[in-house]
């Protein structure tokens, strides 16, 4: 059932690279349809899926080097599952959305399927080590990606993103290791709370190596600075499944690995992962404010939109982790469609500088239906009720304010400020005059603006019927979160009593709302 | 037995729902060959149809008295399940007939007032949008959905202010109106999520029950009562939330209408819904009633020193909801809707006069107006008739609100509170005086001397809202919604009247027959100035709040920069410099090589065997 899910996109990146004497146009086809196969075996996958089981399902066993403990083994739940179609959405549109004249199309397309193939294994590996290898294999295609087609400096970002991301592999594989060998488990089988029985300083430090792993995959504040000068110098698909897909293999393995192993450490750590989360949000709007660049505002908007997921993960609670779940999957479409049209705008008018650009709404000479789709997708960014990006954060929201409120506030804030820079955003290039004199802008194609149109309607879609997105992971948010002992409602008690204390303070009073105790009770 | 038509009256916000999206061919111009004018007509036989339902399930339900409830569900999560409740009742869609019927003479005068506008099938989807919006919101039950709607409006207001977009100062309007708008919605979110731990419930009738028995913890419960209050705070225009409302006057006038009549008082129809929660914490009525009163008086004498009319109308917009702000924290909920019945129609007659002279003389600049009197009767009679239907002048509307806030004040010995609304009604007839007396008194200048009534769909929708501002003591006398002599006091109506009278007198005196050359020489000018530039709000803004987040956001991108990413590319640095200078550190003999490794393995050697070493010796 799930092997497919990597083979055909491998396949066809075998095929488009081998096959002799092919055409770009042939090879763009190819691509589309292999991936838009892999879509379908999701869509179908979707069909088989049992929603009223919350573990793994379909699972698969191949004994691979059963010496080494590992073992080629699939398995996938409601989390593994909302991932895995993301990703296959993502990367359709990704090719769809790239230049049909791009250099050494071969190889380009070739590489995406590759990454494509490499994150969906990622997704839905259960064994530590294949997820390890299936984690850096994609480094190398993505590298090449973003060193090969990229735009200025794309070499500085290339190697900055290929560091970063082998430091946050090295850790990983010291947790994955430390857990395995201290646990003593006979090989490296993914077992949910496997920490369990280690001692607390164990935990403690094994997850502590999770987090900085998958941090920096994230990412999180600080060890963030890789990403704007990466998705600011890749080229718009790759940026768009960097930020779409790549950004969640951080998430989902913060949640898989980091919730999943430790639930006990986790229940310890979560009142810092909050105010961790809390600080990505606002750091994250906040700089997105200063740039001058759409594309670098869109990516740091990402850092800000990535906290919440965090956040809703920190809380414990299944709701919050249910939002946080979605919220992964509504940021990635959100992102993607917002780098697909900044991408368009940019090879349309031929700048990303806020300063330049100007009046794109113009109905005559501008880009008025890309512009159109560019305030749908910052304000489902910005949160407006009515599509997806509300839904998903108002989850997060919901299920996070019993736990922490006062970092929930904060991260309310930081949807203000959100809209902030994406009304600075909207206001310098859909809105103002346009200058005739440089105004000839090349048509845009309805080539150009199908996945814009395939985003936006799943952004209303998902918007107006949640339920399509949220049900998928409840069953195993729930199944996470009880997994999580008991222990840890007195702990945070605690920490809310105490910062109960210092909130109703008169001077801090007007600004955060917190409820007292009987409230948690 | 319900009838059917107000069975579905919950179709009543999809008709305009349906308009908007029906423009979808006209606005990004799928079909050029009919022009964008299809799309204004079939939205605004949407909107007829939305009045019609709406009146006729009304009708039908008048004389029942028990509401009707729908429920259409929305998300079932994780224990969390919502559905969207729907009320039909009499008030709710009283609201509704009115909300249509505003939007539908705003629709026909915008027929005429952007006759040769490009951008009609956007401008009447935002109406449309605008109309499904307030009607759902005040159809809707619940605190969590009324969030939703407020915000989805929000979004409204900043594409329909920002309709001529490629005007510097409609762009800053309308950022500045989403801005201060999603302010104000966002604390709502917070005080929205902060009460559901404690009520367990949105539903606005469950709240209000629960409220009757909550024993909650009073310093939480203020927070929450000034969480609710600010989201509104926003949306009324208040101070000092209350710029975005003069700035949003940029937009095209037909939308004005309905903004400044109605959209602005959704603010107050989720607080009349949370009065009860409000009601809890006395800090809370408190803080609504100084921020009322503050912009009652504040916004009253900024808008007598106004010389653009759209600009009077904006302030005059923020102190009637100021008095709407008194009158909930005074716990008195039917009062505060019966001035938001009373301002809306109003409100819409003085707006919709204003564009009627804009349209033909120009200019906006009161200076440049006067004389227009024998040549504009109509719209004269019109604006006469709405602003004394503002004020307290029986047997006008606004008297009969205005009445019923200062005898439940009186009552309840709340004398200050008293002889404010009773300044405000006093400067607010100056005020609406001066304006009418510069516009129509006088000589005529310039820009006034050529101004005939502009086109029918201008006048006659005008005129009918004037009508019925004129005429509403007789509907709300229909549906008992005047007071008897016997409840309102006497003394009450009598000092009411006086101040009306009086502050009409003054500014008629002043700007009708001019017995002063310059009246604007009897105030000196540095208290002038501050009420012109309005207490120098904008400059308060753009020194606190713009600026603050201005700086923390250079301040974060360059420790971002240079910090954060300068210690990342340090250790970057660090490394390949150490390995250039070290490179030149090698002498290249091979004898040195085999000697370095040779010394590594044995010390590995030593390391590795040093228990047996320590135990050989």
């Amino acid at each position: 059932m799930l092997t497919p899910l990597l083979l055909i996109p491998l396949l066809g990146a075998i095929a488009i690279s081998l096959w002799p004497g092919l055409p770009s146009q042939q090879a763009r086809y190819g691509a589309l349809s292999a991936s838009g196969a892999a879509l379908l075996w999701t869509l179908y996958l979707f069909t088989q899926f049992d929603l009223a089981f919350g573990g793994f399902q379909f699972h698969e066993f191949l004994p691979w080097l059963p010496a080494l403990g590992l073992n080629y083994e699939l398995s996938l739940d409601g989390l593994s599952l909302l991932m895995v179609a993301l990703n296959s959405l993502i990367t359709w549109i990704a090719i769809w959305s790239s230049d049909p004249t791009i250099e050494r199309p071969r190889l380009f397309y070739s590489l995406m399927m590759l990454v494509s193939s490499g994150v969906a294994g990622a997704f839905v590996a259960q064994n530590l080590m294949l997820f390890f290898l299936l984690y850096e294999i994609e480094l190398v295609p993505l590298y090449l990606l973003i060193a090969i087609w990229g735009g200025e400096k794309k070499a500085y970002a290339a190697t900055k993103f290929l560091l970063y991301t082998a430091l946050s592999g090295a850790l990983m594989l010291a947790g994955f290791l430390g857990t395995v060998w201290l646990s003593g488990a006979k090989d490296f089988t993914y077992h949910a709370v496997m920490g369990h029985d280690l001692p607390m300083v164990w935990q403690g430090v094994l997850l502590g190596l999770l987090l900085v792993a998958f941090g920096i995959k994230i990412p999180l504040v600080p060890f963030h600075t890789w990403l704007p000068d990466t998705y600011v110098s890749a080229s718009t698909p790759v940026a768009m499944m960097l930020g779409g897909v790549l950004a969640k293999l951080g998430t989902y393995g913060l949640f898989r690995f980091g919730l999943g192993l430790f639930p006990d450490a986790w229940a310890q750590f979560s009142p810092y992962l909050a105010g961790w989360a809390a600080v990505s949000v606002l750091y994250g709007a906040v700089t997105a404010i200063a740039q001058k660049d759409i594309k670098r505002m869109v990516a740091y908007s990402s850092i800000g939109h990535m906290g919440y997921v965090l956040l809703g993960g920190a809380a414990m609670t299944d709701l919050a982790l249910t939002g946080a779940l979605s919220q992964m999957v509504s940021h990635g479409i959100i992102l993607a469609i917002l780098f697909h049209l900044v991408g368009v705008i940019e090879t349309k008018v031929g700048t990303r500088e806020l300063d330049v650009l100007n009046g794109l709404m113009n109905p005559v000479r501008g880009l008025p239906m890309v512009s159109s789709l560019l305030v749908l997708g910052g304000m489902a960014s910005a949160g407006i009720p009515g599509l997806v990006g509300f839904v998903t954060e108002f989850l997060v929201f919901q299920g996070s304010y019993a736990t922490y409120p006062v970092q929930t506030l904060l991260g309310v804030i930081g949807t203000g400020l959100t809209a902030v820079y994406f009304v600075i955003l909207l206001n310098r290039t859909c809105f103002g005059r346009l200058d005739n004199a440089i105004a000839y802008f090349p048509k845009v194609t309805f080539s150009e603006k199908l996945p814009a149109y395939v985003l936006a309607s799943l952004i209303l879609f998902l918007g107006i019927q949640p339920n399509w997105l949220v049900k998928w992971g409840e069953p195993t948010a729930s199944l996470m979160v009880a997994n999580i002992p008991i222990l840890s409602t007195g702990v945070v008690a605690d920490e809310v009593v105490q910062q109960i204390s210092d909130q109703v303070q008169p001077e801090a009073a007007i600004a955060f709302p917190v409820p007292t105790l009987p409230s948690l009770l | 037995m319900t009838p059917i038509i107000a069975q579905t009256s919950w179709l009543i916000p999809l008709y305009p729902l349906m308009g908007a999206l029906l423009t979808i061919p006209w606005s990004p111009a799928f079909i050029r060959s009919t022009g964008p004018r299809p799309a204004g007509y079939i939205n605004i036989g949407m909107t007829a149809l939305a009045l019609i339902h709406s009146l006729l399930a009304f009708l039908a339900l008048w004389g029942k008295s028990s509401p009707q409830f729908f429920f259409a569900p929305w998300l079932d999560v994780a224990g969390l399940s919502l559905s969207i409740p729907l009320e039909a009742s009499l008030i709710t869609l009283g609201a509704c007939v009115l909300i249509a019927g505003l939007n539908l003479m705003a629709q026909i005068y915008a027929v005429g007032y952007l006759e040769m506008d490009w951008g009609w099938g956007r401008f009447f989807a935002m109406m449309a949008l605008f109309e499904a919006g307030l009607c759902a919101l005040v159809l809707c039950n619940s605190l969590l959905f009324a969030y939703m709607l407020l915000e989805i409006l929000t979004l409204g207001t900043y594409l329909l202010v920002g309709f001529w977009y490629n005007q510097s100062l409609v762009v800053t309007g309308a950022r500045d109106a989403f801005l201060t708008k999603r302010v104000g919605d966002l604390i709502l979110l917070m005080a929205v999520l902060a009460i559901y731990p404690l009520a367990h419930t949105w539903d606005f009738r469950e709240l209000a029950a629960w409220a009757q028995t909550a024993n909650v913890d009073p310093g939480l419960i203020t927070l929450i009562g000034i969480g609710l209050i600010a989201g509104p705070m926003s949306k009324c225009a208040q101070f000092p939330l209350h710029l975005w409302l003069d700035e949003a006057m940029e937009g095209p006038l037909p939308s004005t209408i309905l903004r400044n009549s109605v959209v602005v008082t959704t603010g107050i129809w989720v607080l009349v819904e949370m009065e009860p929660v409000i009601a809890l914490s006395s800090t809370a009525s408190a803080f609504a009633i100084a921020v009322g009163a503050v912009t009652a008086i504040g916004a009253t004498l900024i808008s007598a020193a106004q010389i653009d009319i759209k600009r009077v109308l904006s302030y005059l917009s923020s102190a009637y909801m100021g008095l709407m702000f008194i009158a909930l924290g005074a716990h008195q909920p039917g009062a505060a809707l019966l001035l938001a019945l009373i301002y809306a129609l109003g409100m819409a007659a003085l707006v919709m006069g204003a564009g009627s002279i804009i349209i033909n003389i120009t200019t906006q600049d009161l200076t440049q107006m006067g004389g227009l009197w024998s040549r504009r009767p109509v719209t004269a009679i019109a604006m006469i008739t709405g602003a004394a239907s503002l004020v307290a002048l029986p047997p006008l509307g606004g008297f009969w609100a205005m009445l019923s806030l200062v005898s439940g004040l009186w009552q309840n010995d709340r004398g200050l509170l008293v002889a404010i609304v009773l300044l405000v009604n006093w400067l607010m007839a100056f005020s609406l005086a001066r304006l009418l007396g510069l516009i129509f008194a006088g000589k005529t200048q310039q820009m006034t001397i050529r101004s005939p009534e502009p086109i029918w769909f201008i006048v006659l929708p005008l005129a009918i809202v004037a009508g019925f501002a004129l005429h509403l003591p007789l509907v709300m006398a229909q549906f008992n919604l005047l007071p008897t002599w016997a409840e309102i006091s006497q003394d009450m109506a009598l000092l009411l009247t006086w101040s009306s009278i009086l502050g009409a007198a003054i500014g008629t005196l002043l700007y009708v027959n001019r017995m002063v050359e310059d009246p604007s020489k009897l105030i000196q000018k540095p208290l002038q100035n501050l009420l012109a530039y309005d207490f120098y709000t904008p400059k308060l803004y753009r020194n606190t709040f713009v600026l603050g987040v201005d700086v923390l956001s250079r301040m974060t991108d360059w420790l971002d920069r240079y910090v954060v990413d300068g210690l990342v590319n340090a250790v970057g640095l660090a490394s390949l410099f150490s390995g250039e200078t070290l490179k030149y550190g090698n002498t290249g003999q091979f004898q040195f090589y085999v000697l370095t490794i040779a010394l590594g393995v044995a010390g590995l050697g030593i390391l590795m065997n040093w228990q047996a070493l320590t135990a050989l010796f």
